[in-house]
């Protein structure tokens, strides 16, 4: 594990644990419990530093051995996986069968599904498949105090009991140990096609997105890099965008929605090609390439997706000038961005989220990655939510001797 | 929907008559005439659809704004009176159902639609306002909103948030919980909080997930905002005959095995094939089952998935494959589909209407299961369901004025809930747990299960004032500690009367 910024260094000296059974696991969390431990839950470990540093932690869970594939029944297109199981070995074995979990999400090769559903990640295909919480259909923790519970299911459709799964996806670890995880499945598509526009403004790109919707085009993914002009001293933010809109599915369907949005395209003197498969699979390695970035700075920012223009030109843009070799990923159809660089100045990079902040009032700027000076500065989630009491509240009843990554989640929790 | 009452409904349980400076409070609050106490006016809300089960409310409050629902909470809150949200009565499960001594809040008054964002893709919207016509207002546009219950003429919003209300489309584009983007809810202490709201991913827990489907246990929602979608290119339907539902079974499994993701996919049998066609004069032969599908999207890939799926029905032993003509023919089938529950009075005086979920692949399996229960019970059971997601919704068909054939009924329709279980599957699809299914909590779930969504309940809402009694098999209070259970005031004082 590398435990490098963010005050994660005090995780070497714990304990370390590795249950190979969902008993086991159990086992581990009620000796924690016994022994009054805090611990923290650990994955793939590629957000670690997502929230604050956890205080004192005492015991590392980690789910590396709870790899099993629990139950994956293709007809009805669910599977059931422990919470070690990596995405990307997950979805080989989907494939055979032609099925996917439509989550892509960045590290496939090291983030776990207990991980993924933890940090509520996702990649481009969120435009068309939801996120995880959609996709979620059952999970079975275990409590900070011990206990096994399951909620939800292995049906899709089903709404007896409170949807706990939801609540557990985005949870951070801080309300209970994510065990086994039941997820809906969808078909693989038969082909797929990407249409790229090489260089447009923020407006233009909100207009394609428009334009997408109004021509009721289903893409399945989208997503906008930001133009990559400056020089090797550094990437200035120009305001441009490389936009890539993939269409998946049937090959007469997928074959009619390229055609129809190059024609919207010609008419709005838009430039956009239909590229190739090489290509393609270039612009969206380029796309993984900037998620997943190991830089020192990490953030997503989240705001209304008509709000485009004022999110690249205040929010991205006052990062873009804070950091060195910054990168950003938009998903201008869900209103969601990822910005990512190293921190030169730490006070200039804290001042560029502050501003952010002030930028989009309405939605959030929440750091996944920085070094300690500006988490000094700045908080990493933001302000406060309104419902931080019944959040508050939440925890106190599932983890009352806050000893779940304590300190990790929103406001402290 | 409810059984034809032909039969004397059981009394309710008498309404416990509320403090007068409770009314008093109220009245000052929501003016007088949307404060029912008269006895005879309290009648109208001693049940939901769901009328077998009866109880009077202490005291109706029809408030208009979030701040009046907010007064009538702390009011309620401060006489110790259990509080019971209603929306338009539809629902099937008893949640609506009052608990003696409880205020009911009738939120059927906030029905204005409040703003309408297409460009970033929602619409924010009051608790009352009816389902269709959300998709009403914004269908000029060329938006919908996808949730589409059998009900939907007549449901509210607010009513499908706390139900989480599927529908037949959603097994391609979710349910109420995946088009819900934030709530504005007044919580047990009386306070307003915002959970979500237009913009995605929110820093904090979901706690919206948890309220959406929570069946007014958690908090009074007063208003909604709700995703909104494009309507799709172009839609394609078919309706196929088949000797017997194994053959549209398998059918089914076929469509789905070959990669397409139907917008809806709906199977009947015989009985429930008549009953529609009593009811509605859809043209459709007497046969075994059948299948009512649409696919959607882009018009090339609903014709290419429609021709795919035609050929699969054909190859599975489909007698006949029938392709609406026109839009009118096939709003008709549609028709004859949505109103299958409503049919069965045609063929019988009362009928119970169930939902479960199964695993897809065991329909065969678990139809004629439910085919050896009916013969055992000399009681018909009609069987509409969703047929892409396993949702079942066999109907028990009786005879209220035959002595004991309304217990047998109810016995066979718990069974089925039992082989559900056995399967895998869920006690409730989409109709909620409500009063009628918390006694199968206790089946489907462990205690430790239930006790977590408990705790979760508790934090909400610790003196269990919203709509106590309902979604739990075990009322209890919230402790502080961990502890064994405690009975609730409700349970030691008997709940409503069972007809």
């Amino acid at each position: 594990m590398t435990a490098t910024a963010g005050g994660l260094e005090a995780l070497a000296a714990a304990r370390q644990e590795r249950p190979s059974t969902l008993a086991e696991a159990t086992e581990a969390l009620q000796r924690a419990d016994r022994d009054r431990e805090r611990i923290l839950f650990l994955g793939g470990g590629t957000e670690l530093t997502l929230g604050a540093p956890p205080d004192g932690v005492e015991v590392l869970l980690s789910t590396e051995r709870l790899e099993r594939i629990v139950e994956y029944a293709p007809l009805d297109q669910i599977v059931a996986v422990e919470a070690g199981v990596r995405l990307a070995s997950l979805q080989d074995v989907l494939a055979r069968s032609g099925q996917m979990l439509a989550l892509d999400s960045p590290w496939a090769g090291r983030a776990t599904l207990g991980g993924l559903v933890a940090t509520n990640a996702f990649g481009p295909r969120r435009t068309r498949y939801g996120s995880i919480r959609d996709l979620i259909i059952g999970i079975s923790m275990v409590r900070a105090d011990g206990t096994e519970a399951r909620a939800g299911g292995k049906v899709v459709k089903n709404v007896a009991g409170f949807d706990l799964p939801k609540l557990m996806v985005g949870s951070l670890g801080t309300l209970g140990f994510i065990a086994t995880v039941t997820f809906r499945l969808h078909p693989r598509p038969e082909t797929e096609r990407t249409v790229l526009f090489p260089d447009l403004d923020a407006d233009a790109v909100r207009q394609v997105v428009l334009a997408l919707r109004q021509a009721q085009l289903e893409p399945g993914a989208v997503a906008a890099l930001v133009h990559e002009g400056g020089d090797d001293l550094g990437v200035r933010f120009d305001g441009r965008f490389e936009l890539g809109v993939r269409f998946e599915g049937f090959e007469a369907g997928v074959r009619q929605q390229a055609m129809k949005l190059l024609d919207l395209a010609t008419g709005q003197r838009w430039r956009a090609e239909s590229i190739g498969a090489e290509t393609a699979r270039a612009f969206w390695a380029r796309h993984d390439d900037a998620r997943e970035s190991s830089a020192g700075f990490r953030a997503k920012l989240a705001a209304q997706p008509m709000d485009l223009e004022r999110v690249a030109n205040a929010a991205i843009g006052s990062l873009f000038a804070a950091l060195e070799v910054p990168r950003c990923v938009c998903y201008p159809t869900l209103g969601l961005a990822f910005v990512a660089g190293e921190v030169r100045i730490a006070g200039q990079v804290a001042a560029a989220v502050s501003a952010a902040r002030e930028a989009v009032p309405e939605g959030s700027v929440v750091i996944h990655a920085a070094p300690p000076e500006v988490r000094a500065a700045v908080d990493v989630w933001g302000p406060p939510p309104a419902a931080l009491p019944l959040m508050r509240a939440v925890k106190q009843r599932l983890d009352p001797a806050r000893r779940l990554a304590p300190g990790r989640f929103v406001g402290g929790l | 929907m409810s059984a034809p009452s032909l039969v004397t409904p059981a009394p309710a349980v008498e309404a416990i008559p509320a403090p007068p400076s409770v009314i008093d409070r109220l009245i000052a609050v929501v003016g007088e005439r949307n404060v029912i106490r008269d006895r005879d006016d309290l009648r109208t809300y001693e049940c939901d659809a769901l009328t077998s089960f009866r109880a009077a409310p202490s005291v109706v409050v029809l408030p208009a704004s979030t701040e009046e629902v907010a007064a009538a909470v702390r009011i309620a809150v401060e006489a110790g009176m259990p509080v019971v949200p209603r929306g338009a009565g539809t629902g099937l499960s008893g949640g609506a159902l009052p608990v003696p001594g409880c205020m009911l809040l009738g939120l059927s008054r906030m029905k204005r639609i409040l703003e309408v964002d297409l460009d970033d893709g929602w619409i924010r919207v009051q608790p009352g306002v009816i389902n269709l016509d959300v998709s009403k207002e914004i269908s000029p546009a060329g938006y919908y909103y996808a949730p589409d219950p059998s009900s939907q003429s007549v449901c509210t919003i607010g009513g499908n948030v706390a139900e989480n209300s599927g529908g037949a489309h959603c097994l391609k584009y979710g349910f109420t919980v995946n088009h819900v983007r934030g709530v504005r809810m007044v919580t047990s202490t009386g306070e307003v909080v915002d959970l979500g709201g237009p913009v995605l991913d929110p820093p904090g827990y979901d706690l919206l997930g948890v309220v959406v489907g929570s069946e007014g246990t958690l908090g009074i929602v007063t208003e909604v905002v709700l995703r909104i979608l494009r309507k799709p290119e172009a839609t394609r339907t078919f309706f196929a005959t088949f000797p017997s539902t194994d053959e549209a079974g398998l059918c089914v499994s076929e469509i789905i095995g070959n990669g397409i993701v139907p917008a809806a996919i709906e199977m009947m049998d015989r009985l429930a094939i008549q009953a529609a066609v009593a009811a509605t004069g859809v043209d459709w032969p007497d046969v075994g089952a059948a299948l009512l599908m649409d696919v959607d999207g882009c018009t090339a890939e609903a014709e290419h998935t429609s021709e795919v799926a035609v050929g699969i029905a054909r190859r599975t032993g489909a007698l006949e494959v029938r392709v609406p003509k026109n839009e009118d023919e096939r709003m008709l089938m549609w028709k004859g589909r949505k109103s299958a529950f409503a049919a069965m009075g045609r063929l019988s005086p009362n009928y119970i209407v169930q939902d479960g979920v199964i695993p897809r692949k065991d329909i065969a399996r678990v139809l004629s299961e439910i085919a050896r229960l009916s013969q055992e019970q000399g009681l018909r059971v009609a069987n509409v369901f969703h047929a892409g997601d396993g949702n079942l919704h066999p109907l028990v068909l009786y005879d209220a004025r035959v002595p004991g054939q309304e217990k047998a009924a109810e016995e066979l329709a718990g069974e089925i809930l039992r082989i559900c279980i056995r399967f895998g599957g869920s006690i409730t699809g989409e109709h909620g747990v409500g009063a009628d299914k918390a006694p199968y909590m206790g089946e489907m779930f462990s205690d430790a299960d239930l006790d977590t969504m408990a705790k979760v309940r508790c934090a909400f809402d610790p003196a269990t004032t919203f709509n106590p009694s309902k979604v739990f098999p075990t009322p209890r209070l919230c402790g502080d500690r961990p502890g064994p259970y405690h009975p609730h005031a409700t349970e030691v004082a008997g709940l409503a009367d069972r007809g």
